[in-house]
């Protein structure tokens, strides 16, 4: 192989303490696709900020098509050929299509006209597939073209090197399908293309080549997918030790690998178990954070995990908002526990029996300046009333046996919620909400940003509480996280119920549902 | 190093550096450095009878603290303490004039709670414009410090003028001797006791409440609670009113105490040295009794300089705008020191 198209060498990145790369050599082949996969932390981000300048490494050299490049320079990266298309896009909400392909980095004239950019731009976006009036308003566009227009940003300049970072992240499976259409033209076209993965099945489907990266090495590649195996990459992603020690169904739903596990299947809910949540006909107004609900009915029965499946935005945000009282219900009734909450606020829903484990982990679920026990302890000094005496010193120290049973590791209760890693940060949050009072626990994106082993903890936890008796909700835009451990998915389509499935679920007819095609 | 200890040193490290610049000012400006910090020791602390005038200053001083750091650590910046302060005592005063006559042990306690309430309504207004439509509670608090000023104008040379007084200032009629808690001097035991009380009170609720713990968390993360079930209303309506109470428990001793009249804007700074303060002692009750003891005595020197030492008492005021100064550029400068001696360490 000669003058590969990018290749580091010896590559090396700290952020204090952590090594998030270490040593790591790679070449890629021109003129291919190339997957880069490995859990959460094993160094994906960094290895793609490194390659397109964003990251100036300790240690090792990048070289683009057997040029030297200076590391650390965006300028330098782009000029030799490199685009990065980040993992949240970058494209200002307010503009138009023509507008962010024109501001989009360091060009843009200083005095233009609107027409004059959309006759730029149109056939640039024509000839890449993206089917977009240029004069619409990023904000009102699917976020599939969204993805396309950043992708016509990025190969503006001459782009030899194309990075995408987990660009399947924010796709329902058909928009997944797209992307890789888009993605086998641009390697036609000679453009070489990295992808950040993290699902085997999407490596297998699209990559021609895999390498696989644990705790910031190289564990191998790259390799022709030809010539390996889903079972032993999925090993070379989670280590050996740990592959192990995971439930088969976990291990797969983790690394996305094929087809959904069926161990939840055995499970049975018995039939005359009582409602645990039981919404009839709630309305809402949209707002800010999400699309209204419509109309939407759900039940959960004790003993039952239902996921909610839907491309994100489509108001799940909003339902969980609506359950914790957060956004106000128009229409329609709420039970709790067999308790009618349909007016009550947060806290009398709490007293009988909701929990809530949110979507935003760092500034819904935990306040990341205050101490451990001060946000152990806010949910139970919730119930109290606001001047009743407290007792610091036996508060930390059930905090502590709390904490402790939860495997969380810490120095102090009185340290900073802000200096836990994600894994330990979910623990005290599942140690605050999962309790033995809980009798409806909603679960919204748990594990996102985990690596492996917390994510098999998360959701062995709540598979106990299931166990227990408590009903689960869980919202997760990870279908393989969602088959795994779901009694049943309902699909949620602009704040609509779209359809509900239970196992064996088929990704297709999930996927359908989700999209609004009907099968 | 515990967290209580690193807010402490904190502390002392800024007013240090703070105090380091104000030397470098003097010295340029023609003074002897250690000369005027000397005089500024002896007239805060060292000379006789210094304490005394320290802790006439101090313990007011300590009250509206104590209140601002409240509002502080509920999340909400709440720079009027000087308007509530105002208001106290402009309250007082009414309700003084008002049962004019009446047995001193009525008068007083009304005149109290008088105070208190009216400090109290002038952080309500700005409470509830921010907890309702989200308005910066910075600039209301702000505008509320001059619209209190221009009403204690407005009442002492209107509805409490003092018909026979002949200042530059006009004043409020004097306070029947019966109803004054203090001398002219400024230090009693009647507003030692209220000070020991507002600590207590406020070391309780902070350490030692559901409301604290709570408070505080909203306070830095109001997101947070409200995913936890807390009607952020209660909490956040609850301690403007505290602070504004306690700002207009202070007024109300200015008053009553030793000022025994109002005049038109008397002491302009107190309520804004009272933030100073809060933010010196990272707002902790038990740091703000400390730091206000020093601020106490800095005032102190304010009038000892010019009179005793023969240097301008401007230099008081050059050391307060240096800490504050330094106060602002705390969490990036000062904490970037702190790391930095740890790492070393």
């Amino acid at each position: 192989m000669d003058n590969p198209a990018l290749e580091c060498r010896d590559v090396t990145v700290a952020y204090g303490s952590v090594m998030a790369l270490s040593g790591v050599g790679i070449a890629f082949e021109r003129g291919k696709i190339h997957a880069v996969v490995g859990q959460n932390g094993a160094g994906k981000t960094t290895f793609a900020r490194v390659a397109a300048g964003l990251v100036r490494p300790a240690v090792g050299e990048l070289r683009i098509n057997g040029q030297q490049v200076k590391t650390g320079k965006v300028k330098d990266a782009r000029a030799a050929g490199v685009e990065l298309v980040h993992q949240s896009f970058a494209l200002p909400p307010s503009f138009t299509v023509a507008e962010a392909m024109e501001f989009g980095s360091d060009r843009g004239a200083a005095i233009f006209t609107r027409s004059a950019l959309q006759k730029r731009w149109a056939p640039h976006l024509k000839s890449l597939d993206v089917n977009v009036d240029p004069k619409r308003r990023v904000r009102d566009l699917p976020v599939e073209t969204q993805q396309g227009i950043e992708i016509a940003r990025a190969l503006v300049a001459d782009a030899r090197v194309l990075i995408l970072d987990e660009p399947t992240a924010v796709l329902s499976p058909s928009g997944i399908e797209m992307l890789f259409e888009r993605v086998r033209k641009l390697r036609d076209r000679g453009v070489t293309v990295i992808l950040i993965l993290h699902k085997i099945r999407e490596v297998l489907a699209i990559a021609d080549t895999v390498s696989v990266l644990r705790g910031g090495r190289l564990v191998d590649g790259p390799v022709a997918c030809a010539e390996i195996g889903a079972k032993r990459l999925a090993e070379m992603i989670v280590g050996p030790a740990v592959a192990r020690t995971l439930a088969s169904g976990d291990a797969d739903a983790a690394t996305g690998r094929g087809a959904p596990a069926a161990h939840t299947a055995n499970h049975h809910t018995p039939a005359d178990a009582g409602l645990v949540l039981d919404m009839r006909g709630v309305s809402t107004l949209s707002d800010a954070e999400g699309p209204a609900l419509r109309d939407l009915s759900l039940t959960i029965k004790a003993g039952e995990i239902v996921g909610i499946a839907g491309v994100e935005g489509n108001g799940q945000r909003t339902l969980v908002r609506a359950i914790a009282d957060l956004v106000d219900a128009t229409h329609g009734t709420l039970a709790v526990g067999g308790v009618d909450v349909t007016a009550a606020p947060l806290a009398r829903r709490r007293a009988a029996g909701l929990r809530v484990i949110p979507f935003e982990r760092n500034t819904e679920g935990l306040s990341l300046s205050s101490s451990l026990w001060e946000n152990w302890s806010a949910r139970e000094l919730l119930q109290s009333r606001l001047l009743s005496a407290i007792n610091p010193a036996r508060l930390k120290k059930r905090c502590d046996e709390a904490l402790q049973a939860w495997g969380v590791h810490y120095a102090t209760t009185g340290q900073q919620a802000g200096s836990l890693s994600g894994g330990n940060a979910q623990k005290v949050i599942l140690a605050r909400e999962v309790d033995a009072d809980a009798k409806l626990i909603i679960a919204a994106q748990p594990t996102r940003g985990l690596d492996i082993g917390a994510t098999a903890f998360v959701w062995q936890s709540l598979r106990e509480a299931r166990d227990r008796g408590c009903g689960v909700l869980l919202i997760s835009s990870d279908l393989d996280e969602l088959f795994d451990i779901s009694d049943r998915v309902v699909v949620m389509l602009s704040g609509e119920v779209a359809g509900t499935f239970s196992a064996p679920y088929r990704i297709g007819a999930v996927g359908a549902a989700m999209t609004g095609v009907s099968q | 190093m515990t967290g209580k200890f690193v807010s402490v040193l904190r502390g002392l490290i800024f007013i240090v550096i703070a105090l380091a610049l104000c030397g470098v000012i003097f010295q340029f400006a023609g003074y002897s450095a250690l000369g005027m910090f000397h005089s500024v020791a002896e007239g805060a602390f060292f000379r006789p009878g210094a304490w005394q005038q320290s802790l006439r200053w101090a313990l007011p001083l300590f009250i509206t603290a104590a209140g601002v750091g409240i509002s502080f650590r509920a999340g909400y910046f709440n720079i009027g303490a000087q308007g509530q302060f105002y208001l106290g005592a402009i309250c007082a005063a009414f309700m003084a004039e008002w049962l004019n006559g009446a047995p001193a042990f009525v008068v007083i306690p009304a005149c109290f709670a008088a105070g208190m309430t009216g400090g109290a309504l002038w952080a309500l207004w700005p409470g509830l414009l921010r907890l309702q439509s989200g308005t910066d509670e910075v600039i209301t608090t702000l505008m509320g410090n001059f619209l209190a000023g221009l009403l204690l104008v407005y009442v002492t040379a209107g509805p409490l003028k003092d018909p026979s007084g002949s200042g530059q200032q006009a004043s409020s009629r004097p306070l029947a001797a019966a109803y004054r808690i203090s001398d002219s001097l400024g230090l009693s035991p009647t507003i030692i006791v209220i000070a020991a009380l507002v600590a207590l009170a406020m070391w309780l609720l902070v350490n030692r409440t559901a409301f604290g713990v709570l408070a505080s968390l909203a306070g830095r993360n109001p997101t947070m609670v409200q995913w936890q079930g807390a009607t952020v209303w209660r909490l956040g309506l609850s301690s403007f009113l505290i602070s504004g109470a306690l700002a207009g428990l202070a007024g109300t001793i200015e008053f009553m105490g030793p000022n025994g009249r109002l005049a038109g804007g008397f002491l302009p700074t107190h309520g804004f040295t009272a933030i100073l303060i809060a933010l010196v002692a990272n707002l902790s009750v038990v740091g703000t009794a400390f730091v206000s003891v020093f601020f106490g005595g800095l005032a102190s020197a304010a009038l000892y300089l010019p009179i005793m030492a023969g240097l301008p008492s401007a230099a008081i005021e050059i050391i307060n705008a240096a800490i504050a100064l330094f106060i602002t550029a705390k969490s990036g400068f000062v904490d970037r020191l702190l790391a930095f001696g740890r790492r070393s360490a």
